[in-house]
């Protein structure tokens, strides 16, 4: 009895596996019904991600603002200062401002390269048990989303198409691991490829030997043909650190990117970019520092009796 | 008896991934977050006779795969996941110290939980899943381990109740 119990837990172990294997082997092979399968869950999914990013923004919000403190002192105190103007702010509508902060950013970015883009909220972050970097957003092929687009936050990149459904999306961050983009180099123009590292540090390998890149350099994405799936000149970051090493074929680099993607709330999908390449015209301004205004004092001294 | 236990059991796994993509994701925890889903049917899987663990394992892990989040090719986490919960539920069936101690249960699903992510980036590798850089590999596993740790206490009663209620057995963590 005890026999025939395990022999037929083994055997339907043995048939559990070989079917996980077989869909690993149609998969791997392209069938097409698989991928259907992943975005008819994407489509059954995407209202309950709709209802739980509305009920559970209030909590995000809290975890969030827990989350960031602590990190400084400065930055408390910073915040500290800031606060009874953001009491304000936070009272009307935080989120909403926020957000349209963020789209502002964007239209801005957008406008001054000329790219025709769809703007649209952050639904759901995918999960990380797969070491992928995912974001859902509200806006699918119904606003004219296709596959390898190029998603812009407020700052630059934040990363590209990866599917469309009919009302969601699903971006690869350019934090992802798989995340690759083609970059040149604001100034001296010079070309290599910038790789996803899972955090906001991405690693840049030049592709000429003969350049060199210095810290501080800013990164611009380089454009691919008909603007899929990166439109050019769209900031992506500025070079941190840079590795010398002396047998590498060309020089490594650590990037920087500018998006913050712990923040992202509204982004925007290019779906129609200009025929000229903006150039450097995105490269972010840097800070001008505020003059500090010198105060002098003169002194008369003033007569004293002396003995 | 089988039948009735699995067209209950399926419907709760369909729900706890629901949660999972439509709430728990929403959080962008620190350290990668947790998987309710892998958490949820590992335990299950220790509570349970090796075919109920397989059957779950199976369930689960195709519910994974279909993610939209999932990077790797469909029938990764399905194979991952047939084989953890088939070896959890073997070396937890008669060991009381594991399945019937709510301290042992913790960490030995939190371990659980721990393996199947290293199972997870090991098969990618093979399979040519990016997975990222080893620190961030590291991060994440920690991550998830450590709220697995977190969460699973506050969870195993709720679980084990459910699972008492499908398959109608008295004890209950």
């Amino acid at each position: 009895m005890r026999k025939g119990s395990q022999g037929r837990s083994r055997l339907l172990l043995i048939t559990l596996i070989v079917t996980a294997l077989f869909l690993i082997t149609l998969d791997l092979r392209g069938v097409g019904i698989l991928e259907g399968a992943r975005q008819g869950t994407q489509t059954i999914l995407s209202p309950f991600q709709r209802a739980g990013n509305v009920v559970l923004t209030p909590f995000k919000n809290f975890f969030s603002e827990i989350t960031h403190l602590g990190r400084t002192r400065n930055q408390i105190e910073k915040l500290r200062a800031a606060n009874n103007s953001l009491k304000a702010q936070l009272a009307n509508r935080k989120n909403a401002d926020g957000q349209l902060g963020q789209l502002k950013s964007i239209l801005d970015l957008a406008g001054t390269a000329g790219f025709k883009v769809v703007n649209a909220r952050v639904i759901s972050q995918g999960s990380s048990q797969s070491f992928a970097q995912t974001i859902t957003i509200d806006t699918g092929s119904n606003a004219g989303i296709k596959k390898n687009m190029t998603v812009l936050s407020e700052f630059g990149i934040a990363g590209v198409v990866k599917d469309v459904y009919l009302n969601t999306a699903l971006i690869s961050l350019a934090t992802d691991p798989s995340f690759r983009i083609g970059i040149r180099i604001a100034g001296s123009q010079q070309i290599g490829i910038l790789s996803g590292r899972g955090n906001r540090s991405a690693s840049l390998q030049l592709i000429d030997n003969l350049t060199s890149v210095k810290v501080g350099d800013i990164l611009l994405s380089r454009g691919s043909v008909a603007n899929r799936p990166f439109v050019p000149g769209v900031p992506v970051g500025y070079v941190t650190a840079v590795d010398n090493s002396a047998g590498a074929i060309a020089q490594s680099a650590v990037v920087h990117l500018y998006t913050n993607f712990s923040t992202l709330g509204v982004v925007a999908v290019v779906v129609g970019a200009p025929v000229s390449n903006p150039g450097d015209a995105l490269v972010p301004v840097k800070p001008q520092p505020t003059p500090v205004p010198t105060v002098t004092i003169y002194i008369t001294p003033s007569p004293t009796s002396t003995n | 008896m089988i039948t009735r236990q699995l067209s209950i059991t399926i419907p709760i796994f369909i729900m706890i991934f629901v949660v999972q993509e439509a709430a728990v994701d929403q959080f962008r925890l620190a350290g990668g977050g947790f998987s309710l889903l892998l958490i949820f049917t590992l335990i299950w899987a220790v509570l349970s006779s090796q075919e109920i663990a397989a059957i779950g394992g199976f369930t689960a892990g195709l519910l994974m795969d279909l993610s939209p989040s999932s990077s790797g090719p469909i029938g990764q986490w399905t194979l991952l996941m047939i084989a953890a919960c088939y070896a959890v539920s073997y070396l937890g069936s008669g060991n009381e110290s594991l399945s019937g101690n709510p301290l042992g249960l913790t960490f030995f699903a939190t371990s659980a939980v721990f393996f199947t992510e290293i199972a997870y980036v090991v098969t990618g590798a093979l399979l040519g899943v990016q997975t990222g850089s080893f620190g961030q590999i590291l991060i994440t596993l920690f991550g998830i381990s450590i709220w697995s740790l977190v969460v699973t206490p506050i969870l195993l009663p709720l679980f084990s109740r459910l699972h008492a209620f499908v398959f109608n057995t008295r004890s209950a963590i």
